[in-house]
């Protein structure tokens, strides 16, 4: 009885891998794309038939340098890609969607926020990413604008992407943090959003380049064109991301 | 011929499992020179996760020791109901990955956690702070310490006690003056291991206390920051390196504490059968 229940367990694991294994043959190899994490929801939606591999754009870059197998990097900003490009690890970047950074606050607002202003506040717990990642860079960037730079005593954490701030924000962890206007848009319920005065908003335009390194190059290189293509701008417009121009 | 056969395949896996184990230690302390590796540490964040690894493990550590020991002393003592699933759940966190015991640590005492707002009623906040990481290096190591207690306890000969108490000694005086004595070494050997454990945390600790310099950003933390920071590559190798060298000396200060125990007999006779084996 036992042995017979071994064996099925030992044929089900077999057979498990090897049937995904059959059914993914089927199709051609699908592409490895390295992707900002703000991008977590929406391409999988352009192309679901690709792998993808989700992290802070620095991240990403330092494993592609380090030879990930990436076939196409797509960063939340134009600096990093350009970067490797100058490097000769990526080809030429293209520029396929922008995006706003926002204020989010947990839905029952703990600390009170109503305006980047009341970010001054002291003990107010302001969740950021860290410098580097394009969203931590960016958020520093709009309060040095604002002339808020005093406000970066009040950060609690400095994470490695931008979903660990929505996440913590949402969790109601931390009082407040700096986000994609789409990342907010992914857990409505559980967060309400304060604007940035336009004035101080970033430009933040996402960019992505074909990896030199690739095996898949043509396909790659199609990946890229259909990301400016009109199908895959009308799903980035819907997930609340800005038209690329 | 065979046997030679068989004896070169026996060397070549051993040599095979040895060099993996040994490589990326050793590839840490060559990947760039020794001069620049020492001046890496002077950098004002290595500075700061050390202080902080070292506050929040010394802290996680005395409450181990002060909560575990007792807990670990009532689960070798005593014969009830239910105490081989409690030994079980101690030893529970031992096996769980730490991003389950950073998920655990934010669903029990986050704000909006099961002990949320009572821990607000008080006027306490964990996230964020350096309670936070001790909690998670608690959590994780704690267990190591306290498994390792309830076998040392359980080694200790029944007769020392008994004789202890019918000398006149109460239990409070037996377990101070005979148990805790003759359990030393033991006791050692799983706080080092626990301390060790402690000082490696790195998932519970980011999931529930986040990365901030000089406040929350331990030493794994602040190696996870750095690597994929412009130059920051060579920072986190120094302190790669220190870690290394931290932990080797905790494990042989584990291998030397057998010498120095006392937890051997005054009189060979009365320890002739241990009650452990």
């Amino acid at each position: 009885m036992r042995r017979a229940l071994l064996a099925a367990l030992c044929a089900a694991a077999l057979a498990v891998p090897a049937a995904l294994a059959a059914t993914r043959a089927q199709d051609r190899t699908p592409l490895t794309v390295y992707a900002a994490a703000s991008l977590t929801d929406v391409l999988p939606k352009i192309d679901p038939a690709e792998r993808y591999s989700f992290g802070g754009s620095n991240a990403l870059a330092t494993q592609i340098v380090q030879g990930a197998p990436a076939d196409i990097f797509a960063a939340a900003n134009t600096s990093i890609p350009g970067q490797l490009y100058r490097q000769g690890i990526v080809e030429k970047p293209v520029v396929f969607t922008r995006n706003a950074l926002v204020l989010i606050v947990p839905r029952s607002n703990p600390a009170q926020v109503r305006s980047v202003y009341d970010l001054r506040r002291p003990g107010v717990k302001l969740d950021v990413a860290a410098a580097g990642v394009p969203v931590g860079d960016y958020t520093r960037l709009v309060l040095h604008k604002l002339g808020l730079d005093d406000v970066l005593a009040n950060v609690v954490s400095n994470e490695t992407d931008v979903r660990e701030v929505l996440a913590k924000v949402a969790l109601g962890e931390a009082d407040a943090g700096f986000v994609y206007a789409t990342d907010a848009r992914t857990v409505r319920g559980k967060v309400a959003t304060v604007a940035i005065p336009s004035s101080a908003q970033p430009t933040v335009r996402y960019a992505a380049a074909v990896v030199r390194a690739t095996a898949h190059r043509a396909a790659a290189r199609r990946f890229v064109a259909r990301l400016l293509a009109r199908a895959a701008q009308r799903r980035l417009r819907a997930a609340g991301f800005l038209p690329r121009h | 011929m065979r046997r030679a056969l068989t004896a070169a395949l026996v060397f070549a896996a051993a040599f095979v499992a040895l060099a993996f184990l040994f490589v990326p230690v050793l590839a840490i302390f060559v990947h760039v020179t020794p001069g620049r590796l020492v001046a890496q540490l002077s950098n004002p964040l290595v500075g700061d996760a050390v202080v902080v690894s070292l506050e929040t493990t010394v802290v996680a550590q005395v409450l181990i020791l002060a909560l575990g020991t007792p807990a670990a002393y009532l689960l070798a003592s005593r014969r009830f109901r239910g105490r081989a699933l409690l030994v079980t759940l101690v030893e529970l966190p031992l096996v769980l990955p730490p991003a389950v015991a950073g998920i655990g640590l934010i669903a029990a005492f986050g704000r909006y956690g099961l002990l949320g707002s009572p821990l607000r009623a008080a006027g306490l906040t964990i996230g964020f702070t350096q309670a936070a990481v001790v909690l998670a290096v608690a959590l994780v190591s704690s267990p190591l310490y306290v498994r390792q207690a309830i076998a040392t306890f359980e080694a200790v000969d029944e007769n020392m006690v008994a004789a202890s108490r019918t000398l006149g000694a109460g239990p409070a005086k037996t377990f101070f003056r005979v148990v805790l004595p003759l359990a030393r070494g033991g006791l050692a050997a799983g706080e080092a291991l626990a301390f060790a454990r402690g000082l490696g945390e790195f998932g519970a600790t980011i999931m529930f206390a986040g990365s901030l310099q000089g406040v929350t950003q331990t030493l794994p933390l602040a190696i996870y920051a750095e690597f994929d920071q412009t130059n920051g590559f060579d920072v986190a190798l120094a302190m790669s390196a220190l870690l290394v060298l931290v932990s080797a000396a905790l494990l042989v200060s584990l291998k030397v504490t057998p010498r120095w125990q006392s937890s051997r007999p005054t009189s060979r006779f009365l320890f002739a059968r241990s009650l452990s084996s």
